[in-house]
């Protein structure tokens, strides 16, 4: 109780006698979560504007004699003739590592029903992206545990690899693998005492999701132990426009903490396919100009300011982003699509073929790119993986052309066969991510052929009798090669020696 | 002419610029305008009034402060107040007094859209808004 006067006369004592400054404004209109206010001649672009009943907003639109501004709260206390005033202050959300493990919403209040964050800092959330001078080239990996993109679509500390796909391809399970493979490193990172191990943050920014979708993503990060490294920023579907809107930016300013702190941070932006659909809501509302698809003009703009804070800094930390967009039979060519395509480094394609023909994850190797390419990966996985984006683009090509005839050379008939026990090996199941010295050794045992004698059905059960015999009985090996981080004559005859230990007590 | 709202409040932007004279609203100049739009019958022109005398009256409080208070307050106050807003702004500010109890002690003037608080109901706000 004490403490409470305390923390009253402390208050008191700050208030300073002296008279306060406002500008005020007064509502002419509330409308979808927009208001329209006459007066506020003082107000800045992006300002924070005080409603009644602690309702905040903020100015988007500074017209002549009117300003637009989007509520963030609870429009139904607002009415025409209600008084706002300025606050000088740019919107801004808590930060740091308190808000892990939490679940908040666009402004940083928590919804996880937790309790209070006990964050010191905030970090505004509108921020110009780092200039060309303080960047550094990305050159470190970040795994995301899945086989099929850490050998062939390599990813780095801050880059921006867009995930793209139709509906139901496994597009969040991906982001989710990802940073259930952060957690795991860094598990095993803190464990080693390694002093230069630097663990990687992750933030989920669910956007216009189902509260019950972002429920069984929490719930997934929870059970693999990942969601203490986790921050979740949350402004589902029955949130308003100007929350989802706000929300990604909320997650980046969060994200920019770790960066700025010479950490390394992971964000995953769920999806801007709705962020744009919220922020043309908005714009529509406000009666902005309407261009393709009834989209504002600047909604380029929008993602791009917001993909460009992802970086890896000079001297500090980094900021690696994996936004996600969901197209419509395929199409890529959309408006929103290519927009991000244009802005990212990258993409990673998911396609409904493969995922209905059961190929998980539904990585459409042709279509994928990674633009940083083989500078971030590591030397043991280019050793072992260097061709296989060839030899499987290869395969699909000689499949499609096989189907139009029966008689096929030994050649083409062991092109196809190879093809086809690299896309078997490549299957995995979903919240399962792979360590990148097991990758290694998995992809190891298809170059020397120890998959070979195994029907191609049969290879998936292989590799993963291969992984589960070198985690439980060769953990020294593996430590080898995750601290060396390349395969050199030792290391492969060790695990040419385990592997035919492991080939002479496995049945198939 | 038009119906768009744009064009209207354009139009009423032009006729408020009219009612200015050497920045000042001058009295003359708004009967001018009125007396034209009158014998015009311009279209829409309830609808133009309307926004024109939102811009006038958005004129007017820049310069007329309204000076609420709790307890008694002097003309010499009143003086006062009048003459350091007239510097602040640049421009003759009348003051006019307006007793609210809600207040407590202190005061609060506003003018135009600017509010200058220094009340102890202000400050019971603002704590109950920090705590």
């Amino acid at each position: 109780m004490s403490t409470v006067i305390e923390q009253i006369e402390q208050q008191i004592a700050k208030l300073s006698t002296k008279t306060v400054r406002k500008n005020t404004g007064v509502i002419r209109t509330v409308a979808d979560g927009v208001a329209k206010i006459d007066g506020l001649s003082d107000v800045a672009y992006n300002e924070m504007i005080q409603f009644p009943n602690g309702v905040i907003g903020i100015a988007l639109n500074l017209g002549t004699d009117e300003v637009g501004a989007v509520v963030l709260g609870d429009v139904s206390q607002l009415k025409e003739g209600d008084e706002v005033h300025t606050t000088g202050k740019l919107l801004s959300v808590p930060v740091g590592k308190p808000l892990l493990g939490r679940a908040v919403d666009a402004l940083g209040n928590p919804v996880d029903g937790k309790g209070p964050i006990d964050s010191k800092e905030t970090y505004p959330v509108e921020k110009i992206a780092p200039g060309i001078m303080a960047r550094k080239s990305v050159s470190q990996p970040l795994f995301t545990g899945i086989m099929a993109i850490d050998s062939m679509i390599p990813i780095g500390r801050g880059q921006r690899e867009l995930i793209i796909g139709d509906r139901g391809t496994g597009k969040t399970t991906i982001a989710v693998d990802t940073i259930i493979n952060q957690a795991k490193i860094n598990k095993v990172g803190a464990a080693s005492g390694d002093p230069k191990f630097r663990p990687v943050y992750s933030i989920y920014v669910a956007i216009g999701q189902k509260n019950s979708n972002i429920v069984r993503t929490i719930a997934a990060l929870e059970a693999a132990g990942a969601l203490e490294y986790t921050v979740i920023v949350s402004a589902p579907a029955a949130d308003n426009a100007a929350n989802q809107y706000l929300a990604p930016f909320s997650g980046a300013a969060i994200g920019e903490w770790f960066m700025e702190n010479g950490m390394d941070a992971l964000i995953v932006f769920d999806d801007l396919s709705k962020h744009a659909v919220a922020y043309r809501q908005i714009s529509l509302i406000l009666k902005r100009p309407s261009g393709r698809e009834a989209y504002p003009g600047d909604v380029f703009y929008l993602h791009s300011r917001l993909l460009e804070r992802s970086a890896r800094l000079d001297g500090k930390g980094s900021l690696t982003a994996l936004p996600i967009i969901e197209t419509l039979a395929g199409d890529v060519s959309a408006y929103i699509p290519t927009n991000v395509i244009s802005i990212t480094d990258g993409q990673i394609f998911l396609e409904t073929d493969l995922f209905n023909q059961g190929i998980r994850p539904a990585v459409s190797v042709g279509l994928s790119v990674s633009r940083v390419g083989s500078a971030a990966q590591i030397k043991a996985t280019k050793q072992v993986g260097g061709k296989l984006k060839g030899e499987l683009a290869q395969f699909r090509e000689l499949a499609a052309f096989a189907q139009f005839g029966s008689d096929l050379d030994a050649k083409t008939k062991a092109q196809l066969d190879r093809g086809g026990r690299i896309v078997e090996l490549f299957k995995q199941p979903a919240f399962n991510p792979i360590s990148i010295e097991l990758q290694a050794v998995t992809i190891f045992a298809l170059q020397k052929g120890y998959y070979d004698g195994f029907d191609i059905k049969k290879v998936t059960a292989a590799a993963v009798s291969i992984r589960e015999f070198f985690a439980t009985r060769k953990d020294a090996l593996l430590t080898e090669i995750r601290t060396k981080a390349a395969l050199d004559k030792d290391i492969e005859a060790k695990i040419v020696a385990a592997l035919d230990e492991w080939k002479a007590t496995y049945a198939g | 002419m038009s119906t768009g709202k744009p064009q209207i409040q354009q139009l009423a932007r032009q006729l408020f610029k009219l009612s200015i004279v050497d920045g000042r609203l001058s009295d003359e100049q708004v009967a001018g305008v009125l007396a034209y739009v009158e014998k015009n019958h311009a279209a829409n022109a309830v609808a133009i009034l309307k926004v024109y005398r939102r811009l006038i009256a958005a004129e007017v409080a820049k310069g007329s402060a309204i000076v609420e208070h709790a307890g008694p307050v002097s003309d010499t106050l009143l003086a006062s107040i009048g003459g350091a807003l007239s510097q602040r702004y640049h421009r003759p500010v009348t003051t006019t007094a307006k007793a609210n109890p809600a207040l407590l002690a202190g005061l609060r003037v506003r003018i135009g859209d600017d509010l200058f608080e220094s009340s102890v109901a202000g400050q019971l706000a603002t704590l109950s808004a920090s705590v």
